[in-house]
């Protein structure tokens, strides 16, 4: 019963963006970390999460992100996020991730302040 | 259904991870039919699915041959869910705690052990039922007003957090 997510990677502006489309579960674990491989491997110092905004996310599913901020903090690497629901955005808060990375409403603002423009 | 109406709707889910997602879009159903805001009914559908894939991992193996029941009863101004499950890893914990997610980053904690803190961040009653025959499994229940009145939901939460143990929500 699990769904496939997709997760695909691309340069945009002065970051590698992880497109998340799909359900952020147990299941994800695999491609997101595989995703965030290739970006690391390439060379990525800012990394934006972008989730679609009606996506399902679960407690695993979190902790595969708290994964992926324990290496981006070994390496130096800046995460971002993005997409996310209110809802999500609250239980990203309660759980204590937005101390690692900061969430923005798109791809584009989240660019916008990487290049020092007002976060919004 | 009107939202006066008194409702038990039951699900059994086979103990497969991904299963967990039917609970979830029938609970987000009757939320909607009983005029819960869409704050709510988010946060419901985030606290089914926490529970059911604890009763899925932890309560029954991730056997799938094993089910997890779900009651789901409604009346005018609150909802009330019970999740079943065999109680296949013996007596649930009963302390929660809040995540540590600096521990987890600096390698102190295992990742995960979040889902039972975020249940109870999002519901105004959550805790596990006393079982009156060890036979019986584990049984979890949540429950959630669908308007705010903090008096009045603080009060019969703490009644009943005396009658089953269950932990409440402040």
């Amino acid at each position: 019963m699990s769904d496939e997510i997709q997760v695909l990677v691309r340069g945009e502006g002065d970051a590698i963006v992880i497109d998340l489309v799909g359900d952020v579960t147990t299941f994800a674990e695999e491609a997101i970390n595989q995703a965030y491989q290739s970006a690391s491997d390439d060379g990525a110092v800012n990394i934006i999460f972008n989730f679609r905004e009606n996506d399902y996310i679960n407690s695993a599913g979190i902790a595969i992100l708290i994964g992926v901020v324990t290496e981006a903090r070994k390496r130096d690497q800046k995460l971002l996020m993005t997409g996310l629901s209110a809802h999500f955005q609250k239980i990203f808060r309660m759980v204590g991730l937005t101390q690692y990375a900061d969430l923005y409403p798109s791809v584009e603002e989240a660019l916008a302040s990487l290049n020092g423009e007002a976060k919004t | 259904m009107g939202p006066r109406s008194n409702r038990v709707v039951e699900l059994r889910i086979p103990s497969e991870l991904g299963y967990e997602k039917i609970a979830r879009e029938a609970v987000a159903s009757v939320a909607y039919r009983l005029d819960f805001s869409e704050e709510k009914i988010e946060d419901i559908k985030t606290a089914i699915s926490e529970a059911c894939t604890n009763a899925i991992r932890y309560g029954s193996g991730s056997d799938a041959r094993m089910k997890v029941v779900v009651i789901l009863t409604a009346d005018e101004d609150k909802l009330d869910i019970l999740i079943k499950d065999p109680g296949a890893s013996g007596t649930p914990p009963t302390n929660v705690k809040i995540p540590d997610i600096n521990g987890m980053v600096e390698g102190k904690h295992r990742l995960g052990g979040m889902g039972l803190y975020i249940i109870r961040e999002l519901v105004d009653e959550a805790g596990f039922v006393e079982a009156v025959d060890e036979d019986e499994g584990n049984q979890f229940r949540m429950v959630i007003y669908r308007v705010d009145d903090g008096e009045k939901a603080e009060s019969e939460a703490s009644a009943s957090d005396t009658d089953n143990g269950g932990t409440t929500n402040e």
